[in-house]
């Protein structure tokens, strides 16, 4: 199944050349957790991985699970059921970790299995439902339809930083 | 002007070296400024127009040209004597000419051109111009585009000679020449010289050769040319009457030939060791200058004096013949004979007493390292080479990535548990290697703070005499190096607070008199390096920080809610940082809105910089900076607690033990104690700080490290201790510190099985237990 990632990032990769970067506007990379299938944007997406050895960092929130080595580079790493507040699952083969890009910093999504590349037009998205499906609704950027059926388009910047109690900035003064 | 490759790089070349000449510039003005009779920055202001104009005219930038010489007359002018220096016109004059070269360097690099500054270049040279008529213009008014910086009419407070000033450290090395002048200088002199010994050599062994001595002319020649520019009197007029030597041999008048290529020579290196002095940043003065002219005039006369005579670095046989001691003839004997040493001879033939001879030999060595000194040769060879930041950067990059590869290679799973004799010896060289090389990578990147810190000293002039105060610029340290991009991050941070000070902190002159205060305020800026970080401190002797003006600001603007008293004296300072805080009364010019510290914070927290504020109601304000040396590799001991692998900074670590039941002990407060030696040292424990679970918890059946920190000694509860290796320190992104914050962890590292392993931070340990006073109050150690 990594593989079927790996080479779905390589179609994606040679779509892009043939187009301009305006292109990968509508695509969405869809994934599934559970029982559910998810989309995001594809702009963000630098690549997806196998999953690897994570190292636990203390005294984060509980989605974050910690970091990996990406060639060098360490790469923190959000595990998506945990954020969905869905009890975890073991990793198997199929799982990856989609690695996102946002201002220069990387971080890593864990997902149950990569789907495919859609996409999605404007006139074909829908916002996200008003009916208050519970706390993930915040996540959520829109729907959008793939073949009749509705896809959720989550918002990837939500899933990093959105958080009731969360912090901008780092250091503090002394 | 045509644009080819040759040309463009020319004038880039120029725009360098007229960078750095405009800051030695700058100075020198204000240098004059303060002391209008100081020929010596009148000369060095001189030259830097000079050359500015020179290289302008043959590249064809009119306007740099006209500006630079119509400051470059006016100068003349003012030195010469046709002309009195008025201050402050003819310095606000300069300063801007120095602006105007300033933006005309910035236009050129833009666009290898000048064309655009063709309207301020002819207003600034008509008031040149003018101020070259005789009349002195009172009005400094700019053009009606233009706006060049005013410095305001006010009472002067320069052309009073100022009360007793507190001893200034400057810099070190003559201030108005610039280090890259003084280079080529020493560089340029210490060929012509060399060539001068070979033609002296030459000579020596040719008496008649004219050819080998007209040779010797030209360069004694040029050498003297460049002194006289330089204005290093001494060695021009030393080497003056060298030539005119030379010049008496060359048309065959009566000169022993034997003292004067003697005479000659021994000059020469009198020549060398003060152009090394100059490179050192000395004035480049020549000892015994007198006699060696008289020498010279005497041989040039047909004289023959004896050899070594007058020259300084007194032999010990003139020192005694000197001295009366012995006579010249019985020195010559006792030459001849010599086999011993001169002193022994002298006393064994009865012609010196050994008291005479020690005395003498008391004033050769004193004579000796006066005038040697340091080192004479390789001083003058330092060389330098401009380097592409971008190619320093992957440089040092590869050189990371190097140490962690080897660490791979080094700790590799496959070869865990072989017996490899020879390759743990080949490994061990390359990781000595390795580290050599990262050390090297981490100093070349590192430039002394003095650069930054001269730019203070315009600032501090303008805005003085802007907002009427009188302040003085006091800098310490500027020899402490730190990495090239703290510097350029600092800039901003420091002339913000500098601004502050000036414009806030320093009171005017009569509320200092009033307060018993020296009416000039002073400013102090330091640089130093302490355990593992560089401090810069910023400090002014005016009136501090109002607590109460701040905790007032604070709550108007809603930014505290709570029990305002409770709040010490640290946290209601740190509230200045926040954003659109200011207790000015008034928004000036020049601060006042609010802006100024929280872009101050912003600024450092790039760095990682922390910043303490410490005031004293009516003495002053300090900051202290402190920047965490990114020393990028730390020599790292890796532990594991439960199935968490951490490193322990090798620096930090003063010893490890299993402890036994007996030495353990609980305090009062609840700490666990363990006794070491002589002292109880508090327990931590890792394993509750992260929330791993351990293999035991029984302090007795795992290990404790005794760590070393700012507050004291403490013991860190481990599993396993697994070894120790060089670890590279890359930080955690930087998601990270905004989603949480770690706690006693100060980055990460790339283990040689490829896994990420955090750092531990024994400070931020430390912060992260127990209130610290807790922590030790049970153990008592303090």
């Amino acid at each position: 199944m990594s593989e079927r990632a790996g080479s779905l990032a390589m179609d994606e990769e040679t779509d892009d050349m043939e187009l301009d970067e305006d292109s990968q506007k509508d695509k969405f990379l869809t994934f599934r957790i559970g029982a559910e299938v998810y989309g995001m944007d594809i702009r963000h997406v630098t690549e997806i991985i196998g999953i690897q050895k994570i190292t636990r960092i203390p005294d984060m929130p509980d989605y974050v699970v910690g970091v990996i080595n990406l060639r060098g580079t360490v790469v923190p790493i959000i595990n998506v059921r945990r954020r969905f507040g869905l009890p975890l699952k073991d990793y198997d083969t199929r799982t990856c970790i989609i690695v996102v890009n946002f201002n220069d910093t990387s971080v890593g999504l864990i997902v149950d299995e990569i789907s495919e590349v859609v996409t999605i037009t404007e006139d074909c998205m829908e916002p996200p439902p008003r009916v208050n499906r519970g706390p993930n609704s915040r996540f959520i950027q829109g729907l959008g339809k793939v073949n009749d059926e509705a896809r959720i388009i989550l918002d990837t910047h939500k899933i990093l930083y959105d958080d009731e109690s969360a912090r901008s900035g780092g250091a503090e003064t002394q | 002007m045509s644009e080819n490759d040759d040309n463009i790089e020319i004038i880039r070349d120029f725009v360098q070296e007229s960078r750095d000449a405009l800051e030695n510039l700058e100075q020198a003005v204000i240098e004059l400024g303060r002391n209008p009779g100081d020929t010596k920055s009148l000369n060095v202001i001189f030259r830097l127009f000079h050359s500015m104009k020179g290289t302008a005219g043959f590249l064809g930038f009119k306007n740099i040209s006209s500006v630079t010489h119509a400051a470059e007359s006016l100068l003349d002018m003012i030195r010469s004597g046709q002309m009195e220096l008025i201050f402050p016109d003819h310095i606000n004059l300069l300063i801007q000419a120095a602006d105007f070269a300033k933006d005309a360097l910035t236009e050129l690099e833009n666009t290898l051109d000048d064309k655009a500054l063709s309207v301020k270049a002819e207003w600034l040279s008509s008031i040149l111009h003018e101020a070259l008529a005789k009349k002195p213009t009172a009005q400094v008014a700019g053009p009606k585009e233009a706006e060049p910086p005013i410095i305001a009419q006010k009472e002067s407070p320069h052309t009073k000679p100022e009360e007793a000033m507190p001893p200034q450290k400057r810099i070190v090395a003559d201030p108005l020449l610039g280090p890259e002048m003084l280079e080529r200088f020493a560089q340029e002199s210490d060929e012509l010289l060399q060539k001068f010994e070979q033609d002296m050599l030459g000579w020596i062994k040719a008496p008649t050769d004219m050819d080998v001595v007209s040779e010797a002319f030209r360069n004694i020649h040029s050498f003297k040319g460049n002194c006289g520019f330089f204005g290093f009197e001494d060695l021009e007029r030393l080497s003056h009457h060298m030539e005119s030597l030379l010049n008496i041999i060359r048309s065959g008048g009566p000169v022993d030939h034997s003292s004067s290529a003697e005479a000659l020579l021994s000059l020469k290196d009198t020549l060398r060791n003060s152009v090394a002095d100059v490179s050192r940043g000395g004035g480049g003065r020549v000892n015994a200058l007198e006699e060696s002219l008289k020498l010279l005039k005497e041989i040039s006369q047909g004289a023959k004096p004896a050899p070594g005579g007058a020259l300084g670095g007194g032999r010990l046989g003139e020192i005694l013949v000197a001295e009366g001691v012995v006579t010249k003839n019985d020195l010559s004997r006792a030459l001849e004979a010599q086999s011993k040493p001169l002193g022994e001879l002298l006393v064994d033939m009865g012609m010196a007493s050994p008291d005479a001879v020690s005395k003498a030999l008391i004033q050769q060595t004193k004579e000796k390292s006066s005038e040697e000194g340091k080192p004479k040769q390789g001083l003058i060879k330092r060389q330098d080479i401009r380097v592409d930041l971008e190619k320093l950067d992957s440089l040092i990059t590869l050189i990371g990535e190097l140490v962690i590869a080897e660490n791979m290679m080094v700790n590799n799973p496959d070869l865990a548990g072989l017996s490899l004799e020879n390759f743990n010896k080949a490994a061990k060289q390359t990781s000595k290697i390795v580290r050599e090389l990262q050390e090297l990578a981490m100093l070349v990147r590192m430039v002394p703070v003095s650069g930054l810190f001269r730019r203070m000293i315009r600032l501090v002039h303008d805005l003085s005499t802007k907002c009427g105060k009188k302040a003085d610029l006091v800098l310490s340290g500027e020899e402490t190096e730190v990495d090239k991009t703290i510097i350029e991050i600092l800039t901003d941070p420091l002339v913000h607070m500098i601004r502050n000070s000036i414009d806030h902190g320093i009171e005017n002159p009569h509320e200092r008199a009033l307060n018993g205060k020296p009416e000039t305020g002073s400013v102090r800026l330091s640089a130093s390096h302490e355990e593992g970080e560089v401090w810069i401190v910023v400090e002014d002797d005016g009136k501090g920080l109002n607590k109460g003006k701040i905790l007032a600001k604070a709550s108007k603007l809603g930014l505290i809610g709570e029990d305002v008293s409770e709040l010490s004296d640290k946290e209601a300072f740190s509230l200045i940082f926040l954003p659109g805080f200011s207790t000015a009364e008034q928004v000036s010019d020049v601060s006042g809105r609010g802006v100024g510290m929280d872009v101050v914070k912003q600024n450092l927290d790039k760095i990682n910089c922390k910043i303490d504020v410490f005031s004293r109601p009516g003495q002053g304000l300090k900051f202290t900076m402190r920047i965490p040396l990114t020393l990028a590799i730390i020599d790292g001991m890796l532990i594991r607690v439960g199935g968490s692998r951490y490193i322990l900074p090798i620096m930090s670590i003063k010893e490890s033990f299993c402890p036994k039941p007996s030495a353990i002990t609980v305090s009062t407060d609840g700490q666990e104690l363990v006794r070491v030696r002589e002292e109880f040292i508090p327990v931590v424990r890792l394993h509750e700080l992260h929330k791993i679970t351990p293999d035991n918890e029984n302090l007795a059946e795992g290990i404790l490290i005794v760590l070393d920190t700012q507050s004291g000694a403490l013991a860190l509860f481990v599993d396993e201790i697994l070894g120790q290796q060089q670890t590279v320190i890359k930080s955690l992104s930087k998601y990270i510190s905004d989603v949480g914050r770690v706690r006693g962890v100060s980055g990460c590292t790339i283990l040689g099985d490829g896994e990420v392993c955090l750092i531990l931070d024994v400070g931020g340990i430390v912060e992260a237990t127990h209130n610290q006073a807790d922590m030790w109050a049970g153990a008592g150690a303090r």
